[in-house]
């Protein structure tokens, strides 16, 4: 107990003091997780939403691998991008392992069906009939999207949070695939395990503490601006 | 502007729900599309609207393709985006790239017409059910389009509610004379008070179509009349229909044996309620009270139609002629 009590002192001092491989650490999180939450939207928002309206052979088939994919453990989806992304991998030329970018890739695919997921439930639970309202209305395709997509605004931040939650906690699949390498690689969560496996226990307190802030604060700003119209 | 259908087959899976080798919707009339539960009628709507694509066959709207902003259309569950009645009225006239002033010009002029004007600040989740459904046609009528489509407009009303729509709408819709209206309705009466013309669907098919008068009293064939309250008999050896309300207790020109069921009191009077063959029918009386088992009954001689050849003998389509 005093351990945890030294360790958050001095994990508060160390981020009083503006430590500067923290901030570093910090600002990388935010920017891979960030971007794989990005890239999971533009593509899980459109699958999730042809997923929910759509009728094609094997739709059903494509929910349960959906679905299954929101519990898939993330160390095993680092394993399957690392045996990609090697040297002697199928996409080794492009020489993308132990690189930032081959972290987002992973957390990318770590996030996509939660993002999917949320999608479709958010559109299936609007009245059927509104996408084929806005269409005789005389709206085109990409105008019926942003229309269904405001209606289902609330599912979709959801999505969003949980994308963002999934891909900023992980730290099976940055490790295999980013190799927590000091300066380039390294976020947070490997970071955490870094300094633990060390003994730097405050440090790694510290850095537990940015990480939750951190998903707090991005939660909170969504969570605002999802509850401002739901009246 | 006239709705012209040429082999028109919509299907689901390897089923046919909707086979229409011929049908003109005259245009700047109101025309109801009458039938029973599963006959097609919403899938012909939909069709016409664009909204399902036929296998096979034409639909032209005046002498152009269906398209999607060409016609309006009220589906028959009142489905809103979320914001005020005013924002979806708006929202309707927006997506056609209607001017600011215009589009607050028409707002205002439909939403007083339908009784809505004092709910346009009102958010669509507080309407009730009589309100959504006003709100539901405001939306397809602001547009003013020369095609107006209504899918059951009085579906899920309380009798108030629909009573009071229906007192109004016809003249809502003729107000519009360039406007060509069809309008979904498994309820008899409804057509009647709305529709100039009626197209009769049961089955996917066509079995009568032309002016309200026509199809009401001359049903091409048995399951036309049946759907329209026509008794179904056996007379001189054919099929016949007798006209709803036709039926008089006691002898006259020609007799029947109606096995009495049920009598519902009406005050003074008693409708008795059985079967003559195997054909529901009903007489109303205001004598003794009949017991339940047979009664004589019988009909004039103009108010029977024999009815050749029974159920779906016309399959061919019909054109609604002009008037």
């Amino acid at each position: 107990m005093g351990e945890l009590f030294d360790g958050l002192v001095e994990a508060l001092r160390l981020i009083g003091s503006g430590d500067a491989e923290l901030r570093e650490i910090a600002w990388r999180t935010l920017v891979v997780s960030g971007s794989a939450t990005v890239l999971a939207m533009l593509i899980g928002v459109p699958a999730g939403y042809a997923l929910a309206r759509g009728s094609f052979p094997g739709r059903t088939f494509a929910l349960a691998s959906v679905n299954t994919g929101m519990g898939m453990p993330p160390v095993v989806i680092g394993l399957i991008v690392w045996l990609m992304l090697i040297r002697s991998g199928p996409f080794g030329g492009l020489e993308l392992i132990y690189t930032k970018q081959a972290m987002v890739i992973a957390q990318l695919i770590i996030a996509i069906p939660l993002v999917v997921g949320f999608t479709a439930a958010a559109v299936q639970a609007l009245p059927r009939e509104l996408p084929e309202l806005l269409k005789v209305l005389g709206a085109g395709r990409l105008r019926t999207l942003w229309l269904v997509a405001k209606e289902a605004r609330l599912g979709l931040l959801a999505a969003v949070m949980a994308g963002f939650g999934a891909a900023v906690s992980e730290v099976g699949a940055s490790l295999a695939v980013g190799g927590n390498l000091q300066g380039d690689t390294r976020v947070l969560t490997t970071a955490i395990v870094l300094e633990t496996s060390r003994g730097q226990v405050e440090r790694a307190i510290a850095l537990g503490i940015v990480l939750l802030a951190m998903a707090f604060a991005v939660n909170l700003t969504l969570t605002i601006a999802q509850q401002r119209n739901r009246a | 502007m006239e709705i012209r259908l040429d082999g028109v087959r919509v299907e689901r899976g390897a089923r046919t729900v909707l086979d229409v080798p011929e049908l003109v919707i005259r245009s700047g009339v109101v025309t109801a599309i009458l039938g029973p539960n599963g006959a097609g009628k919403t899938t012909l709507l939909r069709a016409i609207a664009g909204l399902d694509r036929p296998a096979a066959g034409s639909i032209l709207i005046g002498d152009r393709p269906v398209a999607n902003g060409r016609v309006s259309f009220a589906f028959q569950r009142a489905v809103f985006v979320s914001g005020t009645v005013g924002q979806n009225l708006q929202l309707a006239l927006r997506l056609r790239g209607i001017p600011s002033l215009e589009r607050d010009r028409r707002v205002a002029a439909t939403a007083e017409e339908l009784g809505v004007g004092h709910l346009l600040g009102r958010d669509v989740r507080r309407l009730s059910g009589g309100e959504a459904q006003r709100v539901n046609l405001a939306r397809a009528l602001v547009l003013d389009d020369e095609v107006l489509l209504l899918d059951e407009p009085l579906a899920g009303l309380d009798a108030p509610s629909r009573e009071s729509l229906l007192q109004e709408l016809p003249a809502t819709l003729r107000s519009r004379p360039r406007t060509t209206v069809a309008l979904v309705t498994h309820d008899r009466d409804e057509a009647a008070r709305l529709a100039d013309d009626v197209v009769l669907l049961i089955d996917g098919r066509v079995h009568s179509a032309g002016s309200l008068q026509a199809v009401f009293s001359r049903p091409e064939d048995a399951e036309s009349a049946r759907f329209l309250g026509w008794t179904i008999v056996d007379w001189e050896g054919a099929v016949a229909g007798i006209a709803p309300g036709s039926l008089a207790v006691g002898t006259g020109e020609v007799e029947f044996s109606l096995e009495v069921e049920a009598i519902i009191p009406a005050g003074s009077r008693w409708e008795a309620v059985g079967r003559i063959g195997g054909s529901p029918a009903r007489v109303g009386g205001d004598g003794p009270r009949p017991q339940a088992g047979p009664l004589t009954v019988s009909a004039r001689r103009p108010d029977l139609l024999r009815l050749d050849g029974g159920v779906n003998v016309k399959n061919t389509g019909r054109t609604i002629g002009n008037r």
